[in-house]
């Protein structure tokens, strides 16, 4: 092979391995900040709902108060909430002293094309719990 | 000048979260007992400058409060601009907006 047919070669060798390359770097950027957004969203979310929960007077009102804080901070945070899973639980009951303890998950998918968002594919779970004291003087 | 502008989109979205969680914490702040909306602007700038360093400039924290029946809801929204030192010469603007409730309004 001669050095005129060889011109040309490694510049395009270069752009292949380039893109070879950094399309799973943007790739891996792209999913490990939509990991840490959804890790400080759903963090929020937790702690948000738990003081809700925390001066909540009936396991209803405290239901509700930790459905719209988990949703208004995820939305706050730019994720969706219909897809995020919040549970709470009063140990032992929601009365004063008692801890409210507040879940919140929300699956990154893993497999995401820029522009396009969200490809089905599997998911990482991010999972944020918050423990809150209701106060052992309130009113009710 | 391909792996430079990559750290620089890395660091594009790093500031657009941590923003957003300044944003929040400077809402929750507002709405805590005993603490109002300077305490807001307060602690959304002090989150962006511990966390992000220079990295945004320009920023901005604006906080509104609208009583809504017997609550009010507290808005904050922080803004600002990306800090250019990689190959891409732009300023580029992250923003964020969160909101927070209280029985009371704020004093």
């Amino acid at each position: 092979m001669s050095s005129s047919d060889q011109q040309g070669q490694a510049l395009i060798e270069s752009l292949l391995l380039g893109m070879l390359l950094l399309v799973p770097l943007i790739w891996a950027l792209g999913v490990l900040a939509d990991l840490h957004r959804s890790a400080l969203a759903t963090a929020a979310a937790a702690r948000e709902a738990g003081f809700e929960a925390a001066t909540a007077s009936s396991d209803a009102t405290a239901a509700a108060a930790v459905d719209a804080a988990v949703a208004r901070a995820l939305i706050d945070g730019g994720i969706d909430p219909a897809e995020a899973r919040a549970s709470w639980a009063a140990i032992p009951r929601l009365e004063r002293g008692a801890a409210v303890e507040v879940q919140v998950s929300y699956p990154v998918t893993v497999v995401q094309a820029p522009f396009l968002g969200r490809v089905a594919g599997p998911s990482i779970w991010v999972t944020s719990r918050h423990v809150a004291r209701i106060d052992p003087y309130r009113s009710l | 000048m391909l792996v430079l502008g990559a750290i620089q989109v890395a660091f594009v979205l790093y500031a657009r979260n941590v923003v957003a969680a300044s944003a929040h914490e400077g809402a929750r702040a507002a709405v805590e007992l005993g603490r109002n909306v300077n305490d807001a602007r307060t602690v959304a700038s002090e989150v962006v400058r511990s966390s992000a360093g220079g990295l945004v400039e320009q920023m901005e924290v604006a906080v509104s409060v609208q009583a809504v029946g017997d609550i009010s809801v507290v808005r904050v929204r922080v803004t600002g601009r990306l800090k250019s030192f990689g190959v891409i010469p732009l300023r580029i603007p992250v923003g964020s907006v969160a909101t927070s409730v209280r029985k009371e309004a704020p004093a």
